[in-house]
């Protein structure tokens, strides 16, 4: 799985886009600013996915890409488990830093991954014209690894790497640090690749 | 890692085994961040060696280029690389990890976790290999050190910091 230098900054740009939206999203849920990073786009195999994600605690809500296509891969919202109870705390006003993440953490991290995530895909489907929307949300917080590399096991396609496609969402205010991760399937990530061909060839 | 230089040489860097891969010897072995994945390990006592495979999948279907990913390929070859070093099956003690659900909903592959812990149990018996120990399933993370210059040892670790020993 190798991008030329043209097909990954055009995906960067689509990220750029969905990232944006989904930042206001945050940001309006929060009451203050967020920044976003230049998207990044790393094809990690999957013996070095530890490089990536390790055994840090963190919050996933995960989702699969559905829509126009069936099993179309994941997206997800990732928060350091630290920045997930700063998160849920600003949202239900409290301040405890030392306390074990319960249903409303959960209902709220939740809540903040669908809209986000919701945001992003919205954005993508516009420019794109191919919609692809999110299943049901599941949520894991755990190992990093450990959740990725089932989400891994999950997909449609056996693999031996996975393309990720991440943009990192800080609200300065609060100290939340969160990232959306898409893991596209080989097959969504060629359809997208094709679409963002074309729009460029009609630009 | 089957080379006879390191063996009986005590070599405190640790091993990292990423999915996927394995490693036989004597050196500190670990992996981290077990999902549905299965971390398991073989000691042989008498030689103070062992193994550690980090297996993904239940079945190769024929695939043969990452062999310690499938439980189907990743025990025989471990069995075999042992041999090599003069272990015999029925001296050898199992023990796993993993096999967890870290996701309640999500379709294509369901309960690859449980597949992967029962497909493994199956191997061992038919190579008659003792499964002393294991901690399998539920919706945890583990990671897992194994020391076989040090009795064998397998120590699970999880995101809340606990550990414990099988």
């Amino acid at each position: 799985m190798k991008l030329s230098v043209v097909q990954a900054d055009a995906i960067q740009e689509l990220g750029n886009i969905g990232a944006a939206h989904a930042a206001t999203t945050l940001s309006q849920m929060l009451g203050s600013p967020v920044e976003m990073s230049v998207p990044s786009i790393k094809v990690v195999d999957i013996a070095n996915l530890g490089t990536v994600m390790g055994e840090e605690s963190a919050a996933m809500v995960a989702f699969e890409l559905q829509g126009e296509i069936q099993h179309g891969g994941f997206i997800l919202f990732y928060i350091t488990r630290e920045s997930a109870v700063r998160l849920t705390n600003t949202m239900l006003g409290l301040t405890e830093m030392n306390r074990p993440m319960n249903e409303m953490d959960e209902s709220a991290l939740i809540e903040v991954g669908n809209i986000m995530v919701s945001a992003f895909l919205d954005a993508t489907a516009e420019l794109l014209g191919f919609i692809m929307l999110p299943s049901p949300p599941a949520l894991t917080i755990d190992m990093a690894h450990a959740a990725m590399e089932s989400l891994i096991t999950q997909m449609a396609v056996e693999v031996d790497d996975v393309l990720l496609f991440s943009t990192e969402l800080v609200c300065e205010e609060h100290k939340i640090d969160s990232d959306i991760i898409m893991m596209p399937e080989h097959s969504t990530l060629v359809h997208i690749i094709e679409l963002l061909e074309n729009m460029m060839k009609g630009a | 890692m089957t080379d006879a230089a390191s063996q009986g040489r005590q070599n405190d860097k640790t091993l990292m085994i990423g999915i996927g891969e394995y490693r036989v010897g004597s050196q500190p072995m670990m992996t981290i961040g077990l999902g549905s994945c299965i971390g398991l390990t073989l000691y042989d006592s008498r030689l103070k060696i062992g193994a550690m495979v980090h297996i993904m999948l239940p079945e190769s279907a024929g695939r043969t280029d990452r062999p310690g990913k499938y439980a189907d390929t990743a025990i025989p070859l471990l069995l075999k690389e042992l041999g090599a070093l003069g272990c015999k099956n029925r001296s050898l003690v199992a023990k796993m990890a993993g096999g967890a659900s870290m996701f309640e909903y999500f379709g294509t592959n369901l309960n690859i976790g449980e597949r992967n812990a029962e497909k493994v149990k199956v191997l061992l018996k038919e190579y008659q290999i003792t499964l002393a120990s294991e901690e399998i399933g539920g919706k945890v993370g583990r990671s897992v050190t194994f020391l076989p210059a040090q009795g064998g040892s397998v120590t699970i670790r999880r995101a809340d910091g606990t550990t414990n020993e099988i």
